[in-house]
């Protein structure tokens, strides 16, 4: 095992992974911006590295500072956490040149599963189905003859978008014909790519998305949905694991394809495959994260796996120790997102506890919510016998939760889980639409 | 506003198991070596940082100085007997001259080494058989230094750890190497009745003279994932008794469930393992008692 690890993140995930190392043994160390040199993670950790100002190009954007530190600290592996240089793959080739371990897939295949066209490339012949489209567009010219045979509604998408980026909804070739070059135009300037491709738009839909965990040996374990249907311009508020809107058949259906798939794919570590379940009950798969995602509490209180240190310990060679028939997942887990609606100094704070109630957050008093980063502050996930009991729950202890000094969207969380589509079960992700 | 203080330490033990570092890939000509099991090419250095073995599970051969690596506590292996060679006793057309090209090239005098050494800690008798050195066949000098280990470790009330891999008797000594069967049996024998415990690791493959001598006289007998282990060739059994063989025939994995070997243990376990045991089932009144 690696006895130093550095974090190559802030927040509450760095919070959340330096807990997971120092329960391993595994000696810690925390980069951090100026903006955050009274952050919590950087206090946790037993070493920490200034690694410049706080704009995020210049610090935790910055792999050479990353590196240094760790070479200077005699780190063996960089955790890069979500975001941030997480799904970067020169950052990943850099960290490996230098001798280090990167905490994630294989640079090259991370390009190839970044890539849009080449991802549906790796999982055809599985039994996964994309999400009907073109592969990347020559011209207006071949857009049009492809729509038409598509049939509109159609989304057009930047190849290197991502998060809800770079994405137009066409209604008509009308449409198609009036923003093309305005696309390609901002896709250019945006991403440094003005590839373009089509794709059918799945609309309603729920967003549902398979969590995954392989290791070196090929070995694959899935470890069951979280829908994550509830989320306003493409940013995600509320997430359960399981879902309402998945039958035990569709789920067993999709455990074995995600698992083939992954075993096809050779992917080593946690990932995360995204699908849009429409009104058929179709599945129609998005793409695949290849890292840790911000929900993954959620499976971990439903599993009881720790999904940090397997992929530490998946990352270091560790084969798994359980196979998929010994992961039990019963009952009903739920996070709700905080986010701070503006920046501010944190007064005072009081956490909700209790029989599985969770709060990752990197909030301690006197902190600054600085205006530099991701509005996340923090994660509160519950774990209940039945679904109704974790709405419960979750309601509860968001009513506990006091953050004082610092506006945030827990009044609107409660206002979306006493709603009757929320309570219910029946929403998609039309749920927020005008809200 | 300073950081934050924390008072305690939680201290935890480093969790064990996986590699401890990245192994070197910076070397895009990096030499590689296809694995026979999984058909992938992994690279020297990954496969080393994995104890020599694949991704998936595939445990490739190992000689005894880097199996002593991940096996003893550093700097713990005394070696003993090493000046116990074989000689030609038949006058083999070629051997000596065969003996010494394989020294050369196998940078070792026999095809075991024989030593005292700790395991996390636990003192004991060790043996390690080296296939590269003629496929590790037993001549009267690899009988010589087990039997004498043996007694060593009689006269010490110390217990006794085998590592076997072996082609069976050595051809080139006749008589005399098959006579080794019957000697190092006689020296386990001893080390029994004093109430010693031995422990033998049966590594791909064990077979021949070996395997009908001191390899399956351990009291407890381990062996390495898909290691072959056998007496006569599973070949030469087929075309003698005219049958066809079940599957898997001659693995250590057929062997555990027919009863002849205890459990499999991957090279990544085996150091605790064995530490483990030989605590369990010291000697009293011996050193690692």
């Amino acid at each position: 095992m690696f006895s130093k690890i550095l974090i190559a993140n802030r927040g509450e995930i760095a919070v959340r992974i330096i807990r997971a190392c120092k329960e391993m043994g595994i000696a810690t160390v925390a980069v951090y911006s100026e903006a955050d040199r009274d952050a919590l993670h950087a206090a946790l950790a037993d070493e920490s590295y200034c690694i410049g100002p706080a704009a995020a190009e210049d610090s935790y954007l910055c792999g050479e500072r990353i590196l240094s530190a760790a070479l200077i600290s005699g780190a063996q592996a960089i955790h890069p956490g979500y975001g941030f240089l997480s799904e970067n793959a020169r950052f990943a080739r850099e960290c490996i040149r230098n001798g280090i371990v990167f905490i994630g897939p294989d640079p090259e295949l991370m390009e190839r599963l970044g890539d849009k066209t080449e991802m549906k490339k790796l999982v055809e012949g599985t039994s996964l189905r994309p999400i009907p489209g073109t592969g990347v567009l020559s011209g207006l010219e071949e857009a049009l003859e492809k729509a038409e045979k598509l049939g509109y509604p159609l989304m057009l998408k930047a190849r290197s978008g991502g998060g809800g980026r770079g994405i137009r909804l066409l209604q008509s070739a009308e449409e198609l014909r009036q923003t093309w070059s305005l696309a390609v135009a901002e896709c250019a300037s945006a991403f440094g790519d003005g590839a373009l491709y089509l794709e059918k738009y799945v609309w309603p839909a729920r967003h549902i998305e398979m969590q995954i965990l392989a290791d070196e040996g090929g070995n694959v374990v899935c470890l069951g949905e979280r829908d994550c249907s509830v989320q306003r311009r493409h940013q995600k508020l509320i997430e359960e694991s399981p879902s309402p809107g998945v039958s035990p058949a569709q789920r067993a259906a999709l455990t074995q394809g995600v698992t083939e798939a992954v075993k096809k794919i050779g992917y080593t570590g946690v990932g995360t495959m995204e699908f849009l379940l429409d009104k058929a009950g179709d599945f129609w798969f998005m793409e695949m994260n290849v890292r840790l995602q911000v929900e993954h509490p959620v499976t971990e209180m439903l599993t009881m796996l720790d999904l940090v240190k397997w992929q530490i310990r998946t990352a270091a060679g560790v084969p798994l120790r359980f196979t998929q028939e010994q992961i039990v997942m019963a009952g009903s887990a739920m996070e709700c997102r905080i986010n701070a609606l503006a920046p501010g100094k944190l007064g005072m704070l009081h956490v909700p506890g209790g029989h599985f109630v969770r709060f990752d957050t990197y909030l301690v008093p006197g902190v600054e919510v600085s205006p530099y980063y991701d509005p996340l502050i923090g994660k509160l996930i519950v774990y209940a016998r039945s679904r109704e009991e974790a709405v419960r729950k979750l309601k509860a202890a968001l009513c506990e939760l006091v953050i004082e000094g610092i506006p945030t969207n827990i009044g609107e969380q409660l206002r979306i889980l006493s709603g009757e589509p929320f309570m219910s079960g029946n929403y998609d992700l039309t749920l927020m639409e005008g809200r | 506003m300073p950081f934050l203080e924390f008072l305690f330490q939680p201290k935890n033990e480093l969790e064990q198991g996986g590699r401890s570092a990245a192994p070197v890939q910076s070397d895009e000509r990096e030499p590689e070596k296809t694995c026979p099991n999984c058909h992938n090419a992994i690279p020297l250095s990954r496969l080393w940082a994995g104890l020599n073995v694949c991704p998936c599970g595939y445990h490739f051969r190992m000689g005894v100085r880097a199996r002593l690596r991940y096996l003893v506590d550093k700097g713990s292996f005394c070696e003993m007997f090493s000046d116990v060679r074989s000689g030609d006793p038949l006058g083999f057309p070629g051997y000596a001259d065969k003996l010494e090209t394989t020294r050369t090239s196998s940078r070792e005098d026999e095809a075991v080494i024989c030593g005292t050494a700790e395991i996390l800690g636990q003192e004991c008798c060790l043996f390690l058989m080296e296939p590269y050195f003629m496929m590790g066949s037993m001549g009267t000098a690899v009988g010589e230094r087990i039997t004498r280990l043996f007694e060593y470790a009689l006269a010490h009330r110390l217990s006794v750890v085998g590592f076997t891999v072996s082609g069976g008797a050595r051809m080139q000594e006749g008589l005399y190497s098959l006579m080794q069967m019957a000697k190092t049996s006689g020296a386990v024998k001893r080390h029994a009745d004093a109430g010693l415990f031995y422990l033998t690791v049966l590594t791909d493959p064990t077979t021949g003279g070996v395997t009908a001598s001191f390899a399956m006289e351990g009291d407890i007998i381990l062996a390495e994932p898909g290691a072959t282990v056998g007496f006569a060739g599973a070949r030469v059994i087929e075309q003698t008794t005219r049958k066809a063989l079940p599957k898997g025939f001659q693995t250590a994995e057929f062997l555990l469930e027919h009863g002849f070997v205890d459990a499999i243990v991957p090279r990544s376990r085996q150091r605790e393992l064995i530490a483990r045991l030989l605590k369990t089932h010291a000697a009293e009144g011996g050193a690692s008692a």
